[in-house]
């Protein structure tokens, strides 16, 4: 039964390209290689984003904001950590202000009620599967806008651990690590979002 | 291991979290408390839910997201900034290319330095010497020079053994302002709009020009770009500039056959809503057509409302 989360992120660089010489080379002027260095994690990072704040236009603004302060900053990456726990600890400080602020403005949520019943806007947006399928078409309908009432409910700091241990599989300890904090706590916050929307939303059956 | 401590424990089993002995542990009494099972079993159906949810961005959404943050990229570049940044050339344009070129690998700089030939004809007309127009053309450097090598042989001269032959295509790179209500600039963008390597630019010139979709050419490219343009991306900003034109005859039996056969959502639903903003009943046949085929939820219920608001039927009969 146990199990990692689909969908683990992983950078897409071609093997023969070691990721600390594509970085050295970005830090002395290479453009192509920060060319490679963005699209080795931009779709993950894109992803994050989308399901995190299902918005399209404030994904898009964290994938520029993030990729802007990685081309900004990378003269101060040190390796003292993985590229990747240093790009995602500036992507997720930028998702959770949004968050934050979205907590504070109370923003239109992704699931809006029309007079034929909720609609995911979102679902408008994604890549369609080859054939589309009525029966998730319509499970996203029903069961959409409970599960998003449900992740609303959580703090953007437990939204954020679970959005990257269920959607991202990253390991706890490697969460701790993007967000500054302890593998226990970590575990911590993860307990906490799944009983709150256990609580939520009951049993899925 | 009592019922509360599994209770806690069951999110990090499901998700692989715990260590050997604290696994082994919790599935014994996972064995023996139907309890516990069940939460187990709720947290199991509450995940493939919450798989269920997961939305992959698409191509589209990915290509404007580096396609934008290419243009913020060149507007930081453009300004001397950073020590360690001082690239052969400008960083920009060699980035535009292989940023939309991303699967011909090394074949990319030539087919790019050809859309670049192609412009370059263009732009040679437009600044010949005596044109006239109230654009700047930038001096040129040698930095501006884009060299790609197009083929490497043996020398044919067998008094030479061991030499080599490379043949370089060199581009020259040219930078040209001015009013984009100037008919020669305009020339230029409406130009580059149908450059057919590089969606990059055609997005660019179409996002520029939707703003004066008043003129006549303009409009008639943005027509071009929403029905045949392979980029949604392009076809989306194209549709977005004859948003002010839905009254129009014409730009309303495009935006029906985008509706009704356009292969991306997010275009249909840009043409629906555009089209039901002033529904008439032109538009009867088309969105009870629509209403028939459409997978989109979406689509199909602002079609359904648009009908109903006409007092039309929703089906055909």
């Amino acid at each position: 039964m146990a199990q990692d989360a689909p969908g683990a992120v992983g950078a897409r660089l071609s093997p023969k390209l070691d990721e600390a010489s594509l970085i050295r080379a970005v830090q002395r002027g290479d453009q192509d290689a920060f060319e490679q260095l963005v699209r080795a994690y931009d779709q993950s990072v894109l992803r994050l984003a989308v399901n995190l704040l299902r918005s399209q236009e404030d994904a898009r603004d964290v994938f520029q904001e993030a990729f802007l302060r990685v081309f900004r900053s990378i003269d101060s990456f040190r390796f003292d950590c993985s590229f990747h726990t240093w790009l995602y600890r500036i992507v997720t400080n930028i998702c959770l202000d949004y968050l934050r602020k979205r907590k504070v403005r109370k923003e239109e949520p992704a699931v809006v009620d029309t007079p034929e019943g909720p609609l995911d806007r979102m679902n408008d947006f994604q890549e369609e599967a080859p054939h589309a399928d009525p029966e998730r078409n319509l499970w996203n309908v029903q069961i959409g806008q409970r599960i998003e009432g449900a992740l609303g409910g959580l703090t953007p700091r437990e939204r954020m651990v679970f959005e990257l241990r269920h959607y991202q599989g990253l390991r706890l300890r490697n969460i701790g690590e993007i967000l500054g904090t302890s593998e226990e706590a970590a575990k911590n916050c993860l307990f906490r979002a799944t009983q709150k929307m256990r609580a939520e939303l009951g049993d899925f059956q | 291991m009592n019922c509360e401590s599994v209770t806690k424990l069951i999110p990090l089993y499901f998700y692989g979290e715990l260590p050997p002995d604290e696994e082994d542990s919790l599935e014994q009494h996972l064995d023996t408390c139907a309890a516990c099972a069940h939460q187990a079993e709720s947290q199991r159906a509450l995940s493939a839910a919450l798989d269920r949810r997961e939305m992959q961005p698409s191509a589209a959404l990915l290509a404007e997201c580096r396609h934008d943050l290419m243009r913020a990229v060149y507007r930081q570049a453009s300004v001397p900034r950073r020590a360690g940044f001082s690239p052969r050339g400008t960083l920009v344009p060699h980035w535009g290319l292989s940023a939309w070129l991303p699967s011909l690998g090394p074949w990319r700089m030539p087919l790019g330095a050809s859309a670049l030939l192609a412009l370059g004809f263009i732009t040679a007309r437009l600044t010949a010497p005596g044109a006239a127009g109230p654009f700047s053309l930038a001096s040129l450097t040698p930095e501006n020079v884009i060299s790609s090598v197009r083929s490497v042989q043996p020398a044919h001269d067998d008094s030479r053994p061991g030499e080599v032959q490379i043949v370089l295509d060199e581009t020259r790179r040219r930078v040209i302002s001015g009013q984009l209500n100037d008919t020669n600039i305009q020339r230029l963008v409406l130009a580059a709009a149908h450059d057919e390597n590089n969606p990059g630019v055609r997005w660019e010139s179409v996002d520029l020009l939707k703003g004066h979709s008043d003129s006549s050419p303009v409009r008639e490219l943005l027509l071009n770009r929403v029905a045949e343009d392979p980029n949604p991306g392009v076809r989306l900003k194209a549709l977005d500039g004859l948003k002010a034109y839905t009254g129009d005859p014409e730009v309303r039996k495009v935006l029906a056959q985008v509706l009704l056969h356009d292969d991306y959502p997010g275009v249909r639903i840009a043409a629906v809503d555009a089209l039901t903003a002033h529904a008439g009943d032109d538009m009867v046949g088309i969105l009870q057509g629509v209403v028939q085929k459409e997978d989109n939820t979406y689509v199909r219920r602002r079609c359904v409302k648009a009908l109903q608001d006409m007092n039309a039927s929703v089906g055909t009969f």
